[in-house]
């Protein structure tokens, strides 16, 4: 009996739906392994409760940060921390600026850092791909200009051949022009700026960090904003604490400084 | 006064002799065509040679003016024997129009003797030295000309009729060099000979009676070598951390490439892997004849235990040893480092780089940056200057200007005073002008920097501010 169209559209509905919750080939389900954020606000949102892991994720700057990767590489070195105990990290830079003592503060334990400067762009993402196919390796870093589609791709076959996670701080060279939003091959994308930080009342110094942190892009997933920031008793599990939930919307903060000023 | 330098056998066979006056020579064969010496020049040949007999040993010495000191220890195997060596030696060099003798020997001092006063191709079984020299002329001892005049003087010309003098007479008369020449030519005595490189048993050769020039070949015969060579450090558990492969042409050049490895290893493959990719580099001319492969820094590396517990673990050696390697290898040693925590409260010289799997200990590190002292995450090789506006001295900016853009500090936290080393700094160049008080701010837009007053308020020079680091 030939199959209705509804029955046929429903089948193709459940394919692409497991499809997308990363059912293998031969059928079998394999549970995503995910690090959460230990906070269902943001959980939800992520598909398998967390950030996946055995994928990559892009990051960006907003602004000058995007030349610096100051903020973005901080929230970066800070979400990494669950990862720091189950192999390596390797760090790979284009401007060799990184400064492990700041790593080691958030959390980062340097003695697990493995820090690559690369020549130039391509060599940087050559690099990258190399350490996320090596096993004993967690968290592969990479602060590159941009990941075309091709690269993003061998990125992501490299994270799935094994356990490595993928972190790309996308870093502009100082004074060059922006390039385009790329890397629709990452699992998620988010662009990351700073927040003024609260420190206790009465506390004349700075606060723990904070971070304006955007899920732009989420396969599986849904986008959200949220204010995040660093968890000042050193839980490895859970990094960070979730200060405010900005919605599934796109924030104008900066209009609200522009009024201030 | 100019005399004759060297001579050819034809000049020999017309009676004259090096030493002799130029203007005698040509008085005796008025067409004897001459040039001028040039010592420099032999001694670049003689150089050039060193490298090119790197084929048939690691370990090779040049001795000047015209002679060349090879140790064959542990690789004369390689040709079929220490003879057979020696014939295609020199006969390559024979090819090359190069004359030569060679001798084999126990010792530097006995090959030297044989080679020059011996008969050609002599080889000598081990410990037969001093019967073998003994009917040498005493000129084989590498001694000073005054000396050997004087023995020659006293009727001893033979090596022989000089070792059977009682040595406590000879040393008195003849001074303690001519004993040690004896001893070093008859192997009683060690000599150190200075290598052109360290001279190393782990050496392989692969010779090809087809001369090869295809990438594919190359990469083949590394391959080769490296297996001859991994499969000896296998069976006699060592492993090694440094490996130089050696193309050598058919035009006596040698295209050398080398690799290190973070961890001692003797594994073919991934030896092999370090090098393919540099083979592009090679230029191998008209062909390939040999390849050599010699390992450095050789050690014991015990067969690995596999025990249950470790099965799903993934060892160093398997995983990021042979990444580091890989990345150390394509992009320079200085590109892959792991950041230790060194005894300095300066910033700039609290991180120092070891390779990642050095000891920690080899840099004098070992400590942990201190956690009440946050650092910021990047931090600038040179501090860039800001123009800042405090309100009173010793206070943190108010706001300050750094790439153009206003900064409103919103926070901050400091100083934290920073001397400058004034022990590594010549005199006249402390002083309160050289030192930084950081401050911790944050922007507005929460944005975090890290900025320094260089100098105190109120001295001679005024303080500038600087940025040093950010987030």
């Amino acid at each position: 009996m030939p199959a209705s169209p509804r029955t046929s559209l429903s089948t193709l509905r459940a394919e692409i739906a497991a499809l997308e919750r990363g059912v293998g080939e031969r059928g079998v389900r394999s549970a995503p392994e995910v690090i959460g954020f230990g906070d269902p606000r943001i959980d939800a949102r992520l598909p398998g409760g967390g950030l996946a892991l055995k994928s990559w994720h892009a990051f960006a700057g907003e602004g000058l940060d995007l030349e610096t990767a100051a903020a973005s590489a901080a929230f970066v070195a800070r979400l990494a921390v669950p990862l720091a105990r189950r192999g390596e990290l390797v760090w790979v830079l284009r401007r060799d600026d990184l400064h492990a003592p700041g790593l080691a503060g958030l959390g980062l334990p340097a003695e697990r850092l493995i820090q690559v400067c690369a020549r130039d762009e391509d060599e940087a993402l050559a690099v990258m791909e190399d350490a996320l196919r090596t096993p004993g390796v967690a968290a592969v870093f990479g602060e590159v200009d941009e990941v075309d589609l091709v690269a993003g791709r061998r990125l992501q076959l490299a994270c799935e051949q094994s356990l490595a996670t993928g972190f790309v701080l996308r870093r502009r060279p100082y004074g060059g022009a922006a390039k385009g939003e790329s890397g629709s091959a990452a699992a998620t994308r988010w662009s990351i700026a700073p927040a003024p930080s609260d420190p206790a009342a009465g506390d004349p110094g700075l606060g723990p960090p904070r971070w304006r942190v955007q899920l732009e892009r989420c396969r599986g997933g849904r986008t959200g904003a949220w204010i995040m920031e660093a968890r000042e008793d050193n839980d490895a599990a859970h990094p960070f604490r979730l200060v405010a939930d900005l919605g599934d919307h796109d924030l104008a903060p900066e209009e609200r400084f522009r009024l201030a000023g | 006064m100019r005399r004759l330098y060297s001579i050819d056998p034809a000049a020999a066979a017309l009676g004259l002799y090096v030493g002799q006056k130029a203007t005698d020579a040509m008085a005796l064969v008025p067409e004897l065509g001459a040039a001028e010496a040039d010592p420099d020049g032999d001694l670049a040949s003689l150089s050039a040679l060193v490298h090119w007999c790197v084929r048939y040993s690691p370990a090779v010495a040049a001795d000047p003016p015209d002679g060349l000191l090879l140790d064959i220890t542990g690789v004369a195997h390689l040709w079929g024997g220490e003879s057979e060596m020696l014939d295609d030696l020199l006969l390559r060099l024979a090819r090359q129009g190069i004359a030569a003798r060679g001798a084999v020997a126990g010792s530097a001092g006995a090959a030297w003797a044989l080679a020059r006063c011996g008969d050609d191709r002599t080889v000598v079984p081990s410990g037969a030295e001093a019967q073998i020299l003994a009917s040498l002329p005493i000129t084989g001892l590498r001694l000073e000309p005054e000396t050997a005049a004087q023995l020659a003087r006293l009727g001893l010309v033979r090596i022989g009729q000089l070792a059977s003098l009682p040595r406590a007479q000879l040393a008195r008369r003849f001074g303690q060099a001519v004993l040690t020449r004896l001893d070093q030519a008859l192997a009683r005595a060690e000599e150190a000979l200075v290598f052109s490189r360290p001279p190393t048993p782990w050496f392989a050769r692969l010779a090809f009676a087809e001369p090869i020039s295809s990438p594919e070949d190359l990469a083949r015969a590394s391959r080769d070598i490296a297996q001859r060579l991994c499969g000896r450090l296998l069976t006699e558990g060592q492993g090694a951390s440094r490996f130089e492969l050696a193309f050598h042409r058919l035009d006596g050049r040698a295209e050398r490439l080398s690799i290190g490895l973070s961890l001692p290893g003797r594994s073919t493959g991934a030896i092999a892997r370090l090098f393919a990719p540099m083979l592009e580099t090679v230029d191998p001319g008209f062909g390939i004849e040999v390849v050599t492969l010699a390992a450095a820094a050789v050690e014991t590396l015990p067969e690995r235990e596999i025990s249950l517990e470790s099965i799903g673990e993934i060892a160093a050696e398997d995983g990021i040893a042979p990444l580091v390697d890989r990345l150390a290898n394509r992009l320079g040693e200085g590109r892959v480092w792991r950041a230790d925590a060194y005894p300095s409260h300066l910033p700039e010289r609290a991180v120092v780089r070891r390779p990642p799997f050095a000891p920690a200990a080899a840099t004098g590190a070992g400590e942990e940056w201190a956690k009440d002292r946050p650092r910021p995450v990047r931090l600038f090789a040179r501090p860039e200057p800001i123009e800042a506006m405090a309100r009173v001295p010793d206070d943190p900016p108010v706001f300050f200007r750094w790439r153009g853009q206003l900064r409103r500090v919103r926070r901050s936290e400091g100083p934290e005073r920073l001397a400058e080393e004034w022990w590594r700094r010549p005199p006249g160049e402390t002083g309160p002008a050289h030192v930084r008080d950081y401050y911790r701010v944050e922007d507005e837009t929460g944005a975090r920097y890290w900025l320094f007053r260089a100098g105190l308020y109120g001295g001679e020079v005024t303080p500038k501010w600087w940025l040093h680091g950010l987030g």
